[in-house]
């Protein structure tokens, strides 16, 4: 009763504050390209659709899987899912009352369409892997539906991949030309249709390249959001971005497409009167993929000798203000099947140099370590131009090591050269910094599993640019894929952080934290740290 | 003069065919392509994906072929369709022209109206205090990194002050007004960049045209210098000036690129980068040979202002 | 024109003797970032908390070498050029100056994004040879001269055709000299001036764009120091650390200066009927 009371006066007090500020600005940095939910995967469309279109499930804040447009999350345990042979049945029941913004319902019809479109080769989806799992759907009714899955996995009832499309104004554009509907959708020739959005936003109006408008959704079930409009501003230029915040011209900076942190920082440290700068440790694991394959590195103890002489504290202390921790595996400590008992490599210089000249690497001339074949300790790390975190932390990595008498020469690409052609196709000599973006409890199948390493045989495919094989690896990840008992999948987990911390075949740095930018007068923006973004619970903004 | 055009015209065909082929080829010469950039960005995306997307955005063609392709489709009056921005690569560019033609227009309107004046007057007393700070101006002003500059002038006036908007096109509630405001700074900025040059040819112009005879015959026929100045010299000095300012028209076109990089300023600049960043073929090209075509017909325009302006090529066609 | 030579020999003093009493351009010392002046930092320090000093003036080395190097080679390849257009005439001058008009008629900026963005590895180019700093330089070095060789070729074209029909030459052709010695021997050394006058003008203007490219992250790349790079570094933090951004700029504007009012000086004293232009 208590918590029903607190609700009502808190929309009371909601409709009284929405008079004072009716319409947020929100600064990001990127414009999206095409606002049809399944074409193209797009951190600024993703963005921008969270206000305006719900998927069926995502995770939230604290990183677990919940319904945005189905009644309840199905479950082994509560009958929503069976085991059919060697994959599963998971019935689906749509949010009663959904609907699109003219009016017609959300039903089982748009997941049919959404499905088809999906699975059709030339429809330009980006990750088509959901659907190729899904082989059948049954519909029960107008809002339940029955999808068939190919294979057991522990997160079958995960469809958030699934993205809606309204059959009723996308099935004639798709249907009469599947190859040209990335080009016909009514999302980018007739972008404000309300039709097309079942959030509570929805697009009103597009300026190319500068910004778009939301208004809210009339036909939307769920809480009234705060706000009569939301425009979101793409300023590519992050001194500009801020510029724009100080001047008055956008109200917040999002933190999914925000300021760098350190800009973010010490932005905080002149204006934390007017704005609050909320950090968030995301998912997004910066790391060095180091080539195993490299006589060097092919040394675990050199592995482990160059981590212990890296003071990962110091510098994420320095540099990011202690916000991004450091990290000792894979999994982020937010995650739920993170392992804390897991070797840990302190900042320690005296073992680093004890294991290096046990290695054979003996302080030469000119403070360089060299083996007894006279080659130097000399590494090469690659990494992406234009990333100034990246080139800074770079430049720190190199003057630790130099401490030890490690040589590394430093070297940029652009991201298109990196990610197109050095890390894929494993042209990187000995190491190469970036970061790995996924979601919760993700399973690293494509990244450590022996099956995944890229070569020309297999078309370069597969993310296990370390060249990294361990049949105990292997095995650790067959089992979680298929583990569902989540106390058990736990243990597996813990295995399988140990065993990468022994072998490290790639050294951890930190999680990155995303900053928001917010006014002192914004509640209720939660950010999440992965990729489902913060505007999927935008009617819990406010403005006090 | 017409055959001369109709030779200019057809060379500028010559040149846009080339650039376009060479355009093609050197971002065939990029490394990586969208989808490959795609995959890195998502852990979920297999190798079949990537095989499916490639062929469906025909990436899986050699370069050359596709050139034909697009050039045939081009021939036909079809631009294609812009990958970047998902829409008919006219519409995409539409807007991204208007904005740059304002920003343009602007400037250069600014430029002139205070560099030709300032030009004038250095000209009028070469060697006097004014002359040389009209030659220091103008120093600095060719001088200028045109980004600094617009760096500077957002830590002043937009942040400093807060008179100004420090960047994007309009305020969304969208009155006129809003644009104006948005205008001012990077206005500013390419104005202040042009000013120096236009000046010191503006001034050159003036003393090359004092040391002719007809200024002395008119001076001797007892006209007042104002007349002299303002009815002879400056006449015939605007010929060498404005066969500068048309030719600079094409450069400026691309050249702002810059500019609206740090005032976000969604132009011609921009979409051009992006899209050769994006590896958009179809807009790129479109956008490239359009800037290029700008400098042609500039030059041509340059040549026809030229000829129209001054009576001793007239006569010798 | 006085100015701009003192200027020059001062610059190049400072970053000759920077090691003798600046800090090294790449001590970092995380405890120290962003610090104001002081009497061992003279510009404070960066965000490594480099001695921003030090940076500048390495970063000047890298940014005045290319494009000292840059200009040299536009002007070999302009004068090349444009000699062989003046002195042969006909089909060759008309193809040679089409090309150069069709050069001159490309967009300047997008076509060195392209260039820059294109994949020297592509091209054939051994992957050990690309990794030195000296190739990322001479890289951009190429591309630039690439498009900058066009005024010079004009020019010393004009030059050569006023020079081609003057007694000296004539003679020295009616004496059976091959076209390569009249070209180098009787004609180049009668049209240096305008060729080392245009060379000096255009090394600000390189200095610009190579600025400008470092700034989109297309030229000079870290952790090599230049002062496009240091601008773009700077951008970030102008607001909070606003040296780090003037510094540089201020740099290349008074640099950039220097080299036009050297220019136009060495011009009034070369040719002393034309003025400034």
């Amino acid at each position: 009763m208590r918590r029903l009371f607190a609700a009502l006066l808190l929309t009371t007090l909601l409709a009284g504050q929405a008079l004072a500020k009716d319409e947020l600005v929100i600064g990001i940095t990127q414009f999206p390209a095409t606002f049809n939910p399944a074409i193209e995967s797009m951190l600024a469309k993703t963005y921008v659709l969270a206000f305006a279109q719900r998927p069926i499930t995502a995770y939230d804040a604290s990183w677990q899987l919940i319904c945005l447009e189905c009644e309840t999350l199905p479950t082994l345990e509560n009958g929503g899912a069976k085991v059919e042979g060697k994959g599963i049945a998971v019935t689906y029941t749509l949010k009663a009352g959904a609907k699109w913004g003219d009016g017609q319902p959300v039903t089982s019809d748009d997941v049919v369409f959404s499905w088809s479109v999906g699975r059709h080769p030339q429809s330009g989806v980006a990750s088509a892997e959901l659907f190729r799992r899904i082989t059948r759907i049954d519909v029960k009714d107008a809002r339940t539906f029955t999808l068939h899955i190919d294979r057991l996995t522990f997160d079958y009832n995960a469809v958030n991949d699934l993205r809606l499309l309204p059959a009723h104004l996308e099935r004639s554009r798709f249907e009469a030309a599947p190859a040209e509907y990335r080009n016909k959708t009514a999302y980018d020739q007739d972008t404000t249709n309300p039709g097309l959005y079942n959030g509570p936003y929805r697009v009103t109006a597009v300026v190319q390249g500068s910004h778009v408008v939301l208004e809210p959704n009339a036909y939307w079930p769920g809480p009234k959001p705060a706000f009569k409009r939301i425009v979101i501003k793409a300023i590519e230029n992050t001194a500009s971005l801020e510029a724009n915040l100080l001047s008055g011209g956008v109200d917040m900076i999002a933190g999914e497409l925000g300021l760098p942190l350190d800009q973010s920082l010490a932005f905080e440290k002149r204006h934390g009167d007017r704005f609050t700068v909320v950090t968030k440790p995301s998912l997004t694991y910066e790391h060095l993929d180091l080539n195993l394959g490299s006589p060097i590195l092919a040394d675990v103890q050199v592995r482990r000798a160059l981590l212990l002489a890296l003071d990962r504290d110091t510098m994420t202390r320095q540099l990011f203000d202690g916000r991004q921790p450091v990290a000792h595996s894979m999994v982020p400590p937010l995650d739920w099947v993170h392992a804390d008992d897991i070797a840990q490599y302190p900042y320690d210089p005296v073992q680093a140099a004890a294991l290096l000249d046990a290695a054979g690497w003996k302080t030469g001339a000119g403070g360089i370590r060299a083996n007894a074949k006279g080659d130097k300790l000399a590494l090469e790390l690659v990494t992406t131009a234009g990333n100034r975190s990246r080139e800074l932390v770079a430049q720190v990595l190199q003057a630790q090591w130099r401490k030890l008498g490690i040589d590394l020469r430093v070297k940029t690409e652009p991201p298109r050269v990196l990610f197109g052609e050095t890390v894929t196709k494993r042209k990187f000599a000995h190491m190469t910094m970036f970061a790995w973006y996924s979601a919760p409890e993700n399973v690293p199948h494509s990244t450590l599993h022996s099956d995944a390493i890229p070569s020309a045989a297999n078309n370069w495919s597969g993310q296990n640019y370390t060249g990294y094989v361990n049949p105990a690896m292997d095995r650790l990840i067959g089992s979680i894929e298929t583990e569902l008992n989540r106390p058990k999948r736990k243990v597996l987990w813990r295995e399988l952080q140990a065993l990468y911390a022994a072998d490290l075949p790639a050294l951890p740095l930190y999680f990155k934290a995303d900053a928001f930018i917010l006014p002192k007068e914004l509640k209720g923006l939660e950010p999440t740290g992965h990729q489902d973004p913060s505007p999927y619970w935008v009617e819990s903004w406010r403005w006090e | 003069m017409t055959r001369t055009i109709a030779f200019r015209l057809l060379q500028s065909l010559a040149v846009l065919l080339v650039m376009s082929f060479v355009v093609y080829g050197l971002m065939g010469l990029m490394p990586g392509d969208p989808i490959d950039l795609m995959i890195a960005g998502d852990p979920h995306l297999s190798a079949a994906d990537a095989v499916r997307l490639k062929a469906l955005y025909g990436l899986d063609r050699p370069w050359t072929e596709r050139w034909l392709r697009w050039l045939a489709q081009l021939l036909q009056g079809e631009l294609g369709y812009s990958r970047l921005y998902a829409r008919p690569v006219v519409e995409a560019m539409g807007p991204a022209l208007l904005n740059t033609a304002l920003l343009m227009a602007a400037s250069l309107a600014v430029a002139l109206v205070v560099a030709l004046p300032l030009g004038i007057a250095a000209s009028l007393r070469p060697g006097s205090l004014l002359d040389g700070a009209v030659n220091l101006i103008a120093f600095a002003s060719v001088s200028l990194p045109v980004f600094w500059l617009g760096l500077m002038l957002i830590v002043v006036f937009a942040v400093e002050l807060a008179w100004l908007p420090a960047g994007g096109m309009a305020e969304v509630t969208g009155d006129g007004g809003g644009t104006l405001a948005h205008l001012v700074l990077p206005v500013a900025a390419l104005a202040l960049a042009g000013i120096g040059q236009y000046a010191r040819h503006m001034r050159a112009a003036m003393i090359n045209e004092a040391g002719h005879d007809y200024i002395r015959t008119a001076k001797a026929k007892g006209c007042s210098p104002a007349r002299v100045v303002l009815g002879h010299q400056l006449r015939n000095a605007l010929i060498p000036v404005t066969t500068i300012v048309a030719l600079e028209v094409g450069g400026l076109f691309s050249g702002a690129l810059i500019t609206e990089t740090v005032f976000a300023w969604p132009g011609m600049g921009r979409l051009i980068y992006d899209s050769v960043m994006g590896n958009d073929f179809n807009l790129a090209l479109s956008g490239l040979l359009l800037a290029t075509a700008m400098t042609l017909v500039g030059s041509i325009l340059a040549d026809l202002a030229y000829w129209r302006l001054d009576p001793r090529v007239r006569r010798t066609p | 024109m006085r100015a701009g030579a003192v200027i020059l020999i001062l610059l190049t003093l400072a970053a000759a003797l920077a090691p003798l009493f600046l800090p090294a351009p790449d001590a970092l010392d995380l405890a120290a970032r962003f610090a104001p002046p002081s009497l061992e930092h003279p510009f404070g320090t960066d965000e490594l908390g480099r001695d921003l000093a030090s940076r500048l003036l390495h970063g000047g080395r890298v940014s005045l070498a290319v494009a000292l190097a840059t200009a040299l080679l536009a002007a070999a390849v302009g004068t090349g050029i444009g000699l062989v257009a003046g002195y042969h005439g006909g089909l060759a001058d008309a193809a040679l100056m089409r090309l150069t008009d069709g050069v001159m008629a490309l967009p300047l900026l997008p076509l060195l994004i392209v260039l820059a963005a294109a994949d020297p590895a592509k091209l054939g180019v051994p992957s050990e040879a690309m990794d030195s700093e000296g190739f990322a330089v001479g890289r951009l070095v190429m591309i630039i001269a690439c498009v900058g060789w066009t005024t010079v070729a004009r020019l010393v074209r004009a030059a050569t055709l006023s020079v081609r029909a003057r007694d000296y030459v004539r003679a020295a052709v009616a004496m059976g000299a091959s076209p390569a010695r009249i070209m180098l021997r009787h004609i180049l050394p009668n049209i240096a001036s305008p060729i080392v006058v245009a060379t000096t003008l255009s090394v600000g203007n390189i200095i610009l764009i190579e600025s400008a490219l470092s700034f989109l992250g297309l030229g000079i790349r870290p952790p090599l120091a230049s002062w496009g790079n240091m601008l773009t570094g700077a951008m970030d933090v102008v607001w909070s650390t606003p040296a780090l951004a003037v510094w540089p700029g201020a740099a290349i504007l008074l640099t950039v200066m220097a080299f036009n009012l050297l220019g136009d000086g060495l011009q009034r004293a070369l040719d002393p009927r034309k003025d400034a232009a």
